[in-house]
């Protein structure tokens, strides 16, 4: 009773932290992915880009894109608008033009397995294979599984010109064209001169360097191990040498579709026929 | 301020809506549609089979099956589980065992278009085809368009065996044989007494009596125009006499691929930019 009552107060003077109650307006661009792939390090681009006068770090990313789960819902009102904020929900009507930025599944449940034990929410050394079981049921956090939350985006809003996708891959293979996709889609001019310092000022390096330094002030590294870095490899592909088979053969057979839509070519599945493509034909 | 006073209180005691904000149990089944697509038809088709010894009707609907875009926190928390809610929302993760009933876009734009002149939220002399610009702009409510809510669910859940797909248009044909679905994946043993039971205390015409006596004690159409009626027409293909051509074409470019999947036949051939698949255009891009 007396915790609900002081939710409630904070409820109504706005201190509660918005997440699904975040108020939407309609100049909001938001930047959703599934968890673990490229969110923070696609932030810091956009960040970079569309207000160069700041350089983002870990201490102001949450004031320059905000995440509506950090923040309360006070906050987000007062900030200037338009507003570019982050969210990793499936989807959502609400919001109107959105950035989806997609990785590789098996990439992403690995940097999630990593992450998970430098939040010591799993304890070091848990099997990488019991991971994947709970990651293809949603069961790793609450905003679905990665098929469900892409599958929703993607066939909810993929012939929407408010709507563009991103895979973190392409992104990584040749970051100043992806950016200026960015650029274009935001309205943002996308001078060589003000892409090549959003992507120099958010590369995997300058982004470790500030981690060090700032771990501490960041919602998302706070509390957690420091001898674990929470920018990591920053490469895909790492799946093929620390996923065994039996994993990739879970994830795949119950994802190819979606998987092979996006470009994500099988490794153990070569043929798929069932599944999502079906809403294709 | 004192509204804000008013809500602390309600939010303390558990009486504000629940909405976004429904505590979602492991063990609740969801029956969800997109708005106009038979959901209270199978609120009352299914509060029958599960409910056979209470009486189902207007006054009942609400508790039977509740509704947490209505219903107070504390209300949802008190009933008995496992629980059955009704739900218009587009995925939702939390939800894990779901009835979706989906229909034809070009009837649900139609009711949709009555309902809202019923409740007096568009005049009657708006033009048909106005709406339906709206309403595949996805503008006319806020559960997201008919494409958006439907393509989501599909996506996310089509070959999980905690989803039901269930087309309006099926259950017209044969209610028996689709209530039988819902039977077995509610758990319940799908005996064809006790469906046909729960088929007839459903029918249109029995809904219509009971709207008659009761249209003022139920949430959806209380203080709404009373000459027209909510159950309406209960039937499919209404849009091919009552709806202009450029309307169905504007629908039909639309969602072509979606409808087609769903089995509703396109009535004019789609300009060829839509009858493209949509992953072949993005693996055109991507690849």
């Amino acid at each position: 009773m007396l915790g609900q009552f002081l939710y409630g107060v904070k409820y109504v003077l706005g201190l509660d932290k918005a997440g699904r109650n975040l108020r939407v307006y309609p100049d909001d661009t938001f930047v959703v992915s599934y968890p673990k792939s490229g969110n923070t390090w696609s932030r810091f681009l956009i960040a970079n880009l569309s207000n160069p006068g700041e350089p983002a770090t870990f201490a102001n990313i949450n004031r320059l894109i905000p995440d509506p789960e950090a923040l309360s819902k006070r906050s987000l009102k007062k900030l200037p608008r338009p507003r570019i904020l982050k969210s990793h929900e499936a989807f959502d009507p609400r919001y109107k033009k959105v950035i989806y930025i997609v990785r590789d599944p098996r990439d992403v449940v690995l940097s999630e397995y990593h992450f998970d034990i430098k939040r010591q929410l799993i304890p070091e050394g848990t099997p990488v294979e019991e991971r994947v079981k709970l990651f293809l049921e949603g069961g790793t956090c609450p905003y679905g599984s990665w098929g469900e939350n892409v599958a929703s985006w993607l066939y909810a809003r993929e012939h929407n010109p408010r709507f563009l996708l991103v895979r973190y891959e392409d992104l990584e293979a040749d970051t100043t064209r992806e950016l200026a996709r960015l650029a274009a889609f935001l309205g943002i001019e996308p001078t060589p001169e003000r892409l090549t310092s959003a992507v120099e000022r958010s590369t995997a390096d300058q982004m470790r360097k500030l981690e060090k330094a700032q771990a501490h002030l960041w919602s998302s590294t706070k509390e957690t191990r420091k001898d674990k870095p929470f920018v990591r490899a920053a490469k895909s592909g790492g799946w093929r040498k620390e996923l065994p088979e039996s994993s990739l053969s879970e994830i795949e057979s119950a994802w190819g579709p979606l998987m092979k839509k996006l470009g994500y070519e099988l490794y153990v599945q070569k043929s798929v026929t069932a599944g999502v493509e079906v809403l294709d034909k | 301020m004192i509204s804000q006073l008013k809500y602390l209180a309600k939010f303390v005691l558990g009486l504000d809506r629940a909405e976004r904000n429904l505590t979602v149990f492991p063990d609740d089944t969801f029956v969800v549609s997109y708005p106009k697509s038979g959901n209270t038809w199978t609120r009352f088709l299914i509060a029958n089979l599960a409910y056979p010894k209470e009486k189902v009707d207007f006054t009942t609907i609400n508790r039977l099956i509740a509704d947490p875009a209505l219903a107070s926190k504390r209300f949802l928390k008190s009933l008995p589980r496992p629980r059955i809610l009704k739900s218009h929302e587009p995925f939702d993760p939390r939800y894990k065992h779901v009835v979706f009933i989906v229909r034809d876009p070009r009837d649900v734009a139609l009711s949709e278009y009555h309902f809202e002149v019923k409740r007096k939220h568009v005049d009657e002399a708006t033009p048909i085809d106005h709406y339906v610009s709206r309403f595949v702009g996805g503008e006319t409510g806020p559960y997201g368009s008919w494409g958006e809510n439907v393509g989501s669910w599909v996506a996310a859940r089509q070959n999980n065996p905690r989803f039901l797909l269930l087309r309006y248009e099926d259950m017209l044909e044969a209610p028996e044989r689709e209530l039988a679905k819902v039977a077995i994946f509610l758990g319940f043993e799908p005996d064809p007494q006790r469906l046909a039971h729960a088929v007839d205390e459903s029918s249109a015409d029995r809904m219509r009596k009971l709207e008659q006596a009761q249209a003022d004690h139920w949430s959806a159409t209380k203080n709404t125009r009373k000459d027209i009626p909510f159950v309406r027409a209960a039937k499919s293909g209404g849009w091919k006499t009552g709806m202009p051509p450029s309307s169905v074409a504007l629908i039909e470019s639309a969602w072509a691929p979606l409808m087609t999947l769903l089995g509703y036949k396109l009535s004019a051939r789609s300009p060829d930019e839509t009858s493209v698949p949509g992953w072949a255009r993005v693996e055109a891009r991507t690849g």
